[in-house]
């Protein structure tokens, strides 16, 4: 048997199971108790009937509508983009499932079949362990959102972005659509014509979380398309820390997740976002994330992931104070029948400003990774700085990465470096490793393992079901 | 001249075919890929000036200066061949392609704009071939060494566009260097070169080609370079660029047997409102070749420089080692400098790794020299030419290096006098 | 008991024959080293036994205490009790030494059994102080950025812990300075048991002086040509490998 069969064959069990995340955990459904649904298509009636639904205000309804617009505008992109794009019919997907509920403070008011997927995916439980807030959205709307009573006291403000831009329109408002505009790309336009759910978060001045806040997000819906809208504003010199998980169960047809998510630094703050993507492989995924940091601020996206079938995602760093800085850490594992489309903008707007990209990708299988970056560090700008590095680890001769990146630096008083590079298991390594009684399977995930080990521990410990698994493998082998 | 010489059927035929192509391709615009952070309005050809001026042939091959005793030289004066001296064995071919056409047809047909252009100038290349009128066509059969090089003078005089092509086919086990300058006749008049060279490399055989392009900065430049490096096959391919207003600079190598090698060099030093534009594509068709890729830029003045490079292997490309660098030295504060370092790989055993920096002179490195009693200024210059030179050493010829040397000199002493 | 080697034969994939019909048996308890130049086999023999994919094997028998291990995986062959140190160890980035060992040995304990990291750390340092290893060692990447020398104590190493029955160190003295050489055959000196059968790859003599062996046989294009007592080292040192060429003694 050649290397590549048998790897193939060893992949499909051990290594897979290995080296990939369980994700049989987020496979099962419930049927729909849904009492709002807008139904198939979408027209301005649909954008109205969320409106209606939600019962929005004006500003957002009109806000909504040109939104509707500029999405209808533009076409898909793939002058640059996967062909897989066109698979995407708009036309049979709904946009908004409820049981219009309102969000639930505890558990035990949460319907039993919510509960219980919550409770299957590990949620309660992280929360009492060491989250300080959980908001758990299935499918339109949150289902659950709390935080712990001594943080409302300090003014945090944990809610959803419905109640947020009911309630807190004096700070939502001015930032809201303002870091990504309604027009960024196709994907941004749809979802502010039908966002709904996701979290509105103000941490006030000098405030700084000792736990993370964390979403969950869950499709239960066949043919269903998820858009949360994620707005954190963090005041001077506070910090928090953001995790966001989310699964779908896997059926025949596609599913569309579209989000949007903002985040604010202001002058001394910090906001770390993290995110282990898990959804299965019918979903396609098409987020737009970016954060505005200003003076002595810092965003960092930490971003894993390892489901959907087609994933687009640049999380991005605007650095507009002085001395800002931006980070994205970022590991990506594509299976057969997925394409995680990835990559990193940094965008210097002030001097001294200084940004980091570290991307390693998997590819496994006939899956396909893709690196895209930007760096644009303008003229009559001084002393900034970026660094890119981006590795890519290739399991098996059907699998594929690309890497694109674009730097642009004008004048003399700033430094970039990008490192690229690909490689692979060889056999000689897993010779060596099989010798001293690893199977294939078990040698190659420990290889894996090696491979993204310095990036997994720039992930909270505790987090995520999904990751856990994931750390596992490496603690397995690691004791002290 | 032999411009009167008719042309094979074959030519003809795909003279007028390219023709077609060319006026039914539409023109880049904003938002094509191939043309991103390109400045498209340099594509505007209408705006040649200056009387296709009476330059005088004997002062012109009296400046076709190059290095001593080349094996063959040619000089062309607005691709009409005004000098030529070749001492050459007769089994070489090395010819004008104008008599080439004619005394070689079959061969030239065989090897003549064989490979697709994928780097955004189709139209431009479409236009070379319905238009090409003149330049060398050289042939070493199996087993010939050429050790010395032959070198081609490109002039433009007056607001014409040119046409010049060089075409090179090495045999089994042969050896060749070549050499293209491009000059302008005088500094004023706004000429065009849509340049096109086919770079044939045949088993176990060294081709190396060098293209100086130093025309004058009202002037535009097209170059495509196309490479084939078949098994063992050693190919090395570099570009200079001290002049024009605009360059645009779309190199091709395609690795074809195991064992090839293709070397991929350019050094560019943009001043005032120079604008540098290069692509490039690795195409590991073959497994187990190696290619390498290093260019490098060093920006004066507003000037501007886009390099996007592409490392492409192929699904049966195992065993690939493929490497490729960019790096800009920013010299001033109105510099830019934009890098798209790419990489699609689908191979399997796969060594590939690309690198882009974008720095200024540390001023620690100015401080070293200036301890040693170098003014900053001398330092800076030396500093900077020391980062071509690290490419400029790679093509491992004395007499070419210091040919490639006085050009870079020449343009270091014209920015010291700015 | 014994590692017993039949009528071996094995190609490259191109089909060129490498090993023309290798016989050798060792027994538990003994050493053995084969010496021949370079081209011998000696190290193709070694990742035949191994299991390395690049061979075929066209002919004979690996047995293990009277099992035919031809047919096993090359993991099977390690947990079966195959050791093999190797010439060039590879590295494994971002693997620390101490999970690869923890690894190798939790792949021989049965499904559900996990290793008592307490026990495992205090058997993994007191081999490690026996080698002159330094503590660090255990969280750097197996073999990444190691000194030639630091490769091979390391393969001791984990030959120590993984306790084989049989041992096959190939060309384990290249690239040591004698300090480094004392110490390895320490290592391999202390592993030493009724119960364990070693084979010593060499070219040189010098590593002899250290691990004595019981027998020494000779390789030579593909096949053993000489076998005979700790002396046969030390007439092929003084000799050179020519005399063997002489007809009366192949």
């Amino acid at each position: 048997m050649s290397y590549q069969e048998t790897a193939t064959a060893i992949l499909d069990e051990e290594t897979h199971d290995a080296i990939n995340i369980d994700r049989t955990k987020g496979d099962f459904t419930f049927p729909e108790r849904n009492k709002f649904d807008a139904g198939w298509g979408l027209s301005s009636k649909t954008v109205d009937y969320i409106c209606d639904v939600k019962k929005d205000p004006d500003w957002v309804r009109e806000f909504r509508h040109k939104a509707l617009a500029v999405f209808e505008s533009k076409p898909m992109p793939t002058n640059w983009a996967t062909e897989d794009l066109n698979n995407i019919h708009f036309d049979k997907i709904r946009y908004y499932l409820s049981d219009g509920e309102k969000p639930k403070r505890t558990w035990d008011e949460v319907p039993a079949e919510i509960l219980e997927t919550f409770e299957r995916l590990g949620i309660p439980e992280q929360e009492r362990a060491f989250l300080a807030g959980v908001e758990a959205q299935y499918d339109s709307e949150a289902a659950y959102s709390n935080m712990k009573e001594e943080l409302t006291k300090q003014g945090v403000i944990f809610v959803t972005s419905a109640e947020g831009l009911k309630e807190h329109e004096e700070i939502f408002r001015p930032w809201f659509g303002k870091v990504i505009p309604t027009g960024d790309n196709k994907f941004s336009a749809l979802n502010s014509a039908v966002f709904s759910g996701g979290s509105f978060i103000y941490i006030p001045k000098g405030v700084k979380l000792k736990q993370p806040l964390q979403a969950y997000f869950r499709i239960n819906s066949e043919s269903f398309g998820q858009f949360e809208r994620t707005l954190i504003i963090a005041d001077e010199g506070s910090e928090v820390m953001y995790m966001e998980g989310c699964t779908a169960p896997k059926f025949e047809t596609a599913t569309l997740h579209s989000a949007v998510v903002e985040l604010v630094a202001l002058k001394g703050a910090k906001i770390q976002y993290v995110t282990v993507q898990n959804w299965s492989s019918n979903v396609f995924n098409l987020v737009t994330k970016r954060g505005l940091a200003m003076e002595d601020a810092e965003v960092r996206w930490i971003d894993c992931n390892i489901g959907s079938r087609l994933t687009m995602k640049y999380p991005g760093v605007i650095m507009k104070g002085e001395r800002a800085r931006g980070e994205v850490i970022s590991i990506a594992l594509a299976n057969t029948g997925q394409h995680q489309d990835t990559g990193a903008k940094m965008i210097h707007a002030a001097n001294n400003t200084t940004s980091n990209v570290v991307s390693k990708s998997i590819s496994v299988g006939k899956g396909r990774s893709t690196y895209r970056g930007q760096v644009h560090i303008p003229k009559h700008l001084k002393g900034c700085k970026n660094n890119t590095e981006c590795d890519a680890l290739l399991i098996n001769s059907n699998s594929r990465t690309d890497t694109y990146p674009a730097i642009t630096v004008k004048g003399n008083r700033h430094a970039t470096q990008h490192e690229a590079s690909v490689s692979q298991v060889s056999e000689e390594m897993l010779f060596y490793m099989q010798q001293r009684g690893l199977n294939e399977g078990q040698a190659m995930s420990l290889a894996v393992n090696g491979f993204i080990n310095d990036l997994v521990r720039e992930f909270p410990m505790e987090y995520s079901v999904e990751l856990k698994r994931l750390i596992d493998l490496e603690m397995e082998g690691s004791v002290g | 001249m032999s411009s009167t010489t008719t042309l094979p059927t074959w030519l003809q035929a795909r003279q007028q075919a390219a023709q077609q192509r060319y006026e039914s391709t539409p023109t880049p615009k904003r938002g094509d890929e191939a043309w991103r952070f390109a400045n498209i309005k340099q594509l505007n050809f209408e705006n040649l000036t200056g009387i296709p001026a009476p330059a005088d042939p004997a002062d012109l091959i009296s400046r076709s200066v190059g290095i001593e005793n080349p094996v063959a030289k040619f000089v062309f004066l607005n691709d009409e061949l005004i000098h030529s001296k070749i001492s050459l064995a007769d089994a070489i071919i090395c010819l004008p392609l104008v008599e080439a056409f004619e005394k070689h047809s079959d061969l030239v047909e065989q090897h003549f704009m064989k490979q697709e252009t994928r780097l955004g100038s189709a139209k431009y290349a479409a236009l070379h071939e319905a238009s090409v009128r003149n330049g060398v066509f050289v042939h070493v059969p199996e087993n010939q060494i050429i050790d010395g090089t032959i070198e081609v003078h490109h002039w433009i005089s007056g607001g014409v566009t040119i046409f010049p092509h060089t075409l090179i086919v090495t045999g089994k086990s042969s050896k060749v260097r070549v050499v293209d300058i491009f000059h302008s006749a005088d500094t004023e008049t706004s000429g065009l070169a849509i340049a096109f060279n086919d770079l044939c490399a045949g088993q176990n055989s060294r081709l190396d080609y060098i293209a100086i392009q130093a025309l004058n900065e009202v002037s535009r430049i097209i170059s495509i370079n196309e490479t084939s490096t078949a098994r063992d096959a050693r190919a090395k391919g570099f570009v200079l660029n001290t002049g024009a207003a605009w360059a645009r600079n779309e190199s091709l190598s395609r690795l074809e047997g195991p064992g090839a090698h293709s070397d991929m060099l350019s050094v560019s030093i943009p001043a005032r409102e120079q604008e540098y534009d290069q692509r490039t594509f690795q195409h590991h068709v073959s497994e187990g070749a190696y290619s390498d890729l290093l260019y490098k830029n060093t920006l004066y003045g507003h000037s501007k420089t886009v390099f996007s490079g592409l490392i492409f292997v192929d699904e049966k490309a195992h065993h690939t080692d493929a490497y490729q660098t960019c790096r800009n030295l920013l010299m001033t504060d109105d510099c830019e400098a934009n890098s798209m370092p790419g990489l699609e790989i689908n191979a399997d055993q796969v060594k590939c790794s690309h690198g882009s920096t974008s720095a200024q002179i540390s001023d620690e490195e100015i401080f070293y020299l200036q301890a040693r009693g170098i003014d900053p200024v001398r330092a800076r210059q030396l500093i900077a030419r020391g980062f071509s030179v690290e490419v400029v050493e790679r093509l491992e010829d004395e007499a070419v290096e210091s040919l490639v040397l006085s050009y870079i000199d020449e343009k270091f002493n014209g920015i010291a006098k700015d | 008991m014994s590692l017993q080697i039949n009528n071996l034969h094995a190609t490259l994939e191109n089909g060129t024959e490498i090993l023309k019909g290798v016989n050798l048996e060792i027994p538990a308890g003994e050493i053995h080293a084969i010496m021949g130049p370079n081209g011998s086999g000696k190290s193709t023999l070694s990742k035949v036994i191994a299991g390395h994919e690049s061979y075929v094997p066209t002919a004979g028998h690996v047995l293990l205490d009277g099992i035919d291990i031809s047919e096993m995986s090359i993991d099977e062959r390690s947990r079966a009790g195959i050791f093999l140190a190797f010439q060039y160890p590879n590295e494994v980035p971002g693997v620390s030494n101490a999970n690869f060992i923890r690894a190798a040995l939790q792949a021989r304990l049965p499904k559900g059994e996990e290793i008592d990291a307490v026990a495992y750390y205090k058997s993994l340092y007191e081999k490690m102080d026996l080698l002159e290893m330094d503590r660090k060692f255990t969280g750097r990447a197996v073999n990444e950025g190691f000194s030639g020398g630091e490769k091979k104590r390391n393969e001791i190493l984990q030959m120590m812990m993984l306790s084989p029955k049989y041992c096959i160190l190939d060309e384990t003295d290249s690239g040591l300075d004698i300090d480094a050489l004392k110490i390895v055959a320490k290592g391999v000196n202390a592993m030493r048991s009724p119960e364990r059968g070693m084979l010593l790859i060499t070219h040189y003599q010098r590593l002899l002086d250290y691990i004595k062996p019981d027998h020494v046989h000779v390789m030579a294009e593909g096949r053993i040509v000489k076998s005979g007592g700790p002396e046969l080292a030390l007439e092929l040192e003084e000799k050179g490998y020519d005399f063997l060429k002489e007809p009366a003694l192949a």
